[in-house]
């Protein structure tokens, strides 16, 4: 049994696209970017991208904002089909891993992931010195023909973990956050340990607006959406 | 504060020695390592260290906590306890590392024979201080000084004794960033309303309704942040109430897309919806007596119809949004950037302001909020100059009446559009002084560049009022890392040569510029952090990031009415409709802002929020006006105004007025580093050189356009795929 059930809510009546979570992921996790060719090319890169859909059309046209990153299944599709298990289940932080120096680049993983948000290092990734220097040391640089994805920050999860162990005390709601969860001006994106009955995920689920991405996969994402854009009642 | 790099540290472990004496960057001074057999106090491997400082990446002044492991700046965060931005960063905020990490920065002094040349020379630093004091020496009171935005407030402040101690005109503070915001349009117009000439700053998380007339908030507009944590408590109301956000612009900006109602209103037609609201409050009678009443004291006469139909809506439509304004408790209506950029800006952003006499808010939780007070100190928000000032200064520039000029934070050449003739005119400076760290746009024209600390190695302070919950605050700006290259901290290098000048000595007495801020913060009155004494007190302003009270002070409430009818003059397009049917609608996305974000990879290579595009500049126009022209996404297209052309690939937009064309700012840098030179372009170019509404703002608004295909075809870097191109690559099971 697990020790923790890391857990994400996004409610979309708050995001405002704003991008502020998707230049802090990149500043957190050492995601290299993608150059302009590589971009036009289809292979851009963003732990956590805001997809923008239209709806109606003009007068009457409304955008709306879905940020996506792993959605850190409980059955993952990405797992089992990796020959080398450098995509496997964590047991103590119930999260989905990806070890790079297993991964040989066979990209099934990213074949079978439903959401798309597996990326592939097609290159290695380039910083002009001396750019390098912004590097967090807490996290690897993969190299090329390696696959990424966001990790909830497990860096931070395992930081506040020994703190935590070495002050004898269990991780208080709300110490574990995510470069995105921090980063965002409209707390549209809420974290914590849904294990923990006290902590704020797990008050707010079940939450009547909320629903999972690709529910009927099966997959057993750990990230709850709640929708957004029509007036509500109860929060 | 010494930079320890673990390849310096190697080199003295290596040596064997204790300790070990080795030059610092650039030789000016003697530095002592020692090695992490003897650590310093806060510093464990692996173990990070937090310092707060303050945001310039744009002028709203965010409160930061930066990470520093090992020496180097790994991370910037907001800093929760800071009343600006709540512990909240935006992308540029997070972007700052690559202003100090930039490959591209100007590593020292350096001087440039042949103007033009991009042939930079290295000089001592002490001979860059002579040229520039003697420089200064000959011009006497032949002075000019432009500062931007982001300069921070106690350069602002020394610039503007300095400039007064030799006989010059103030500095001039205006950047794009100003220019296109209407900064200077919004001080005046808060000067006229509540006495203080301040940015106006609303209290969005206790609002219940947001009508905003095309600001766009939640992106660049004032204090995204900030206003983006108020967004936030907006919709999450007590007892499940959501507010209502009703956003009136031309081209759906990153606000528009999260409002409740997006109204597509006619470029120019902003203040006559505004007026139209007052009208049909007073009118129908909606809402309480006194809102009511005060609506009829204000309405003018206005064609509700012609209002309507500029809206896309009927008269009766309209007149249901003046009902969701007047019954709501809190209504708040926000003027944005466009109101500002034409001739009838002041009365445009009058006509809204009125909206928020009338909900009478001002002052109020959710309301308009009013400057605070700070004390004696001396210190307050540095204001703005308007497009007018900078533009009178080009002709002064231009009549040869200059002989020294002195940039910092603002990049001219850039930012100003050709017609005003800056290019020219700075070819009449004898002298021309950059400090800014990238050789810019500006410092291809300059002949000296004395590269300032960038924020993250300098200090500074800004102040803001009011912030959040509507206390003051002097935000703390120090040095979280050591100097990457041999650059000098401006302050230090004026107050240096100021030594020398008549009048300046006496007027600049500090032996360096933390001598003055020193000074200056001390003098504040005891903050929310206590400390007793100047000692604690400074120590205090550094450690928490910055000064503020714990508790708002009371504000005095100017005695503030309705005014009765004010008449908004019908707004004046520039460029014959017959010949350039369309309006042209600039905007700033939320991370290249007015284009300083264009030198920084993550903010080049994230995805526009509304197109997903990135690293280009891109032209929106909606379906059905491309259907008329036969221009498909991807196809190159011309934008002619009157003053000028730009080159870019069209993008169809579904959120744009089938009349208006749209364009983002901060691309087309001919210079600022490798990330942003030969990219996109400019659309400053399109707009005229002279200033509007008497003289005041850089009118950009009311441009009128014609678009023509080139025949050629470009690629554009977007992530977004359509159905169609996901069915092709992944079929249906």
């Amino acid at each position: 049994m697990a020790e923790h059930k890391w857990t994400m809510i996004v409610d979309l009546d708050k995001c405002t696209g704003c991008q502020a979570c998707v230049v802090a992921c990149h500043a957190e996790n050492n995601v290299p970017i993608a150059s302009e060719t590589e971009v036009v090319r289809g292979r851009g890169l963003h732990w956590i991208r805001i997809e923008r859909y239209w709806e109606g059309e003009f007068p009457n046209v409304k955008a709306k904002f879905l940020p996506v990153f792993c959605q850190q299944c409980g059955s993952a599709p990405c797992e089992p089909v990796c020959p080398t298990y450098a995509s496997y289940h964590s047991e103590q932080e119930n999260l989905n891993i990806q070890v790079y120096n297993r991964c040989v680049g066979t990209r099934y993983c990213g074949n079978n992931c439903p959401y798309k948000v597996r990326y592939f290092n097609y290159r290695a990734p380039e910083f002009d010195a001396p750019l390098e220097q912004q590097l967090n040391p807490d996290v690897t640089v993969r190299g090329a023909g390696v696959m990424e994805k966001c990790t909830f920050c497990i860096q931070r999860i395992r930081r506040a973990a020994e703190t935590a162990n070495a002050e004898g005390r269990p991780i208080a709601d709300g110490e574990v956050q995510p470069a995105c969860v921090q980063a965002c001006p409209s707390d549209a994106l809420i974290f914590g340990d849904k294990y923990d009955p006290e902590s704020r995920v797990a008050r707010m689920t079940p939450h009547n607006r909320q629903f999972k991405l690709l529910e009927h996969l099966g997959t057993e994402p750990a990230v709850y959406y709640l929708k957004g854009g029509e007036t509500h009642v109860g929060d | 504060m010494t930079q320890i790099t673990r390849r310096n540290f190697l080199k003295v472990s290596a040596a064997g020695t204790a300790t070990a004496i080795l030059t610092g960057c650039g030789g000016e001074r003697w530095v002592e390592l020692v090695p992490y057999v003897v650590a310093p106090e806060e510093q464990l491997a692996g173990v990070p260290t937090y310092f707060a400082s303050t945001c310039r990446q744009c002028p709203a002044g965010c409160g930061i906590l930066v990470k520093i492991m090992n020496g180097r700046a790994v991370k910037i965060e907001g800093n929760p306890e800071h009343p600006v931005n709540r512990g909240r960063l935006c992308a540029r905020g997070q972007a700052g590392l690559q202003l100090l990490y930039n490959p591209d920065r100007v590593p020292g002094a350096v001087e440039q024979s042949e103007r033009g040349s991009r042939r930079y020379t290295p000089i001592a630093w002490n001979e860059a201080i002579n040229r520039l004091y003697e420089g200064l020496n000959e011009a006497g009171s032949r002075v000019a000084i432009w500062l931007g935005t982001t300069t921070s407030g106690h350069l602002v402040d020394l610039f503007t004794l300095f400039a007064d101690a030799i006989g010059a005109q103030p500095p001039v503070r205006y950047d794009l960033y100003a220019g296109y915001n209407g900064y200077n349009v919004l001080e005046t117009a808060s000067e006229g309303l509540l006495g203080t000439a301040a940015l106006p700053a609303y209290d969005l998380a206790n609002a219940d309704v947001i009508f905003s007339f095309g600001a766009d908030y939640l992106g660049t507009w004032l204090n995204a942040t900030g206003y983006g944590v108020g967004f936030g408590q907006f919709r999450a109301q007590p007892y499940g109430k959501r507010g209502v956000f009703v956003q009136f612009e031309p081209r759906m900006s990153n606000s528009g897309a999260s409002a409740d109602r997006w109204v597509p209103v006619r470029p120019g037609d902003e203040a006559l919806v505004a007026q139209a609201l007052v009208r049909l409050i007073a009118d129908e009678g909606v809402g309480p007596a006194e809102r009511v009443e005060a609506a009829r004291a204000a309405a003018a006469d206005v064609d509700l119809e012609a209002a309507a139909a500029s809206c896309h809506l009927t008269v009766a439509e309209l007149a249901a949004l003046a009902r969701t304004f007047a019954e709501a408790q809190r209504p708040v209506a926000l003027p944005g950037a466009a109101l500002a950029g034409r001739d009838n800006a002041l009365a445009a952003v009058a006509a809204v302001q009125t909206l928020n006499l009338i909900a009478g808010t001002i002052g109020q939780p959710g309301g308009l909020l009013p400057a605070q007070a700070l004390g004696d100190a001396g210190l307050r928000p540095a204001v703005t100059s308007s497009y007018g000032d900078a533009q009178a200064l080009v002709a002064r520039m231009q009549a040869g009446e200059i002989d020294v000029l002195l940039v910092h934070g603002a990049n001219p050449v850039y930012e100003m559009p050709p017609e005003s003739g800056i290019v020219e005119a700075l070819a009449n400076v004898q002298t021309v002084v950059s400090f800014n760290p990238l050789v810019d746009e500006t410092a291809v024209y300059a002949d000296l560049i004395l590269p300032d600390r960038v924020y993250l190695e300098g200090w500074g302070y800004e102040v803001v009022t009011p912030a959040l919950g509507g206390l003051p605050v002097v935000s703390s700006q120090q040095p979280v890392v050591g100097p990457l290259h041999d650059v000098r901290a401006t302050g230090d290098v004026l107050l240096t040569v100021a030594r020398g000048l008549a009048g300046a000595a006496q007027a600049l007495p500090w032996e360096d510029e933390v001598a003055f801020l020193r000074e200056r913060i001390t003098a504040l009155p005891v903050g929310a952090f206590g400390g007793e004494g100047p000692d604690l007190q400074w120590a205090r302003f550094q450690q928490f990031g910055g000064w503020w009270p714990a508790q708002a002070p009371q504000a005095e409430l100017p005695d503030v009415e309705v005014g009765g009818v004010a008449p908004v003059a019908a707004p004046q397009y520039q460029g014959d409709e017959g010949e350039f049917p369309y309006h042209l609608h600039l905007f700033m996305n939320p991370l290249l802002g007015d284009g300083r974000g264009a030198s920084m990879p993550w903010l080049q290579g994230s995805p526009d929020p509304m197109t997903t595009i990135s690293w280009q500049t891109w032209v929106e126009l909606n379906p059905v006006t491309a259907d008329e022209l036969g221009i498909q996404t991807g196809d190159v297209v011309r934008v002619t105004s009157p003053f000028g052309t730009v080159e870019a690939p069209a993008y169809v937009y579904p959120a744009i007025r089938p009349d208006t064309i749209a364009l983002p700012l901060g691309q087309g840098h001919t210079d600022s580093g490798r990330y942003a030179r030969d990219r996109g372009a400019n659309p400053v170019r399109l707009l005229g050189g002279e200033p509007g509404d008497n003289g005041a703002n850089l009118m950009w608004s009311n441009v009128r356009v014609k678009i023509e295909r080139t025949g050629e075809q470009k690629s554009l870097a977007r992530f977004e795929t359509t159905v169609e191109e996901a069915a092709d690559a992944h079929p249906p099971i």
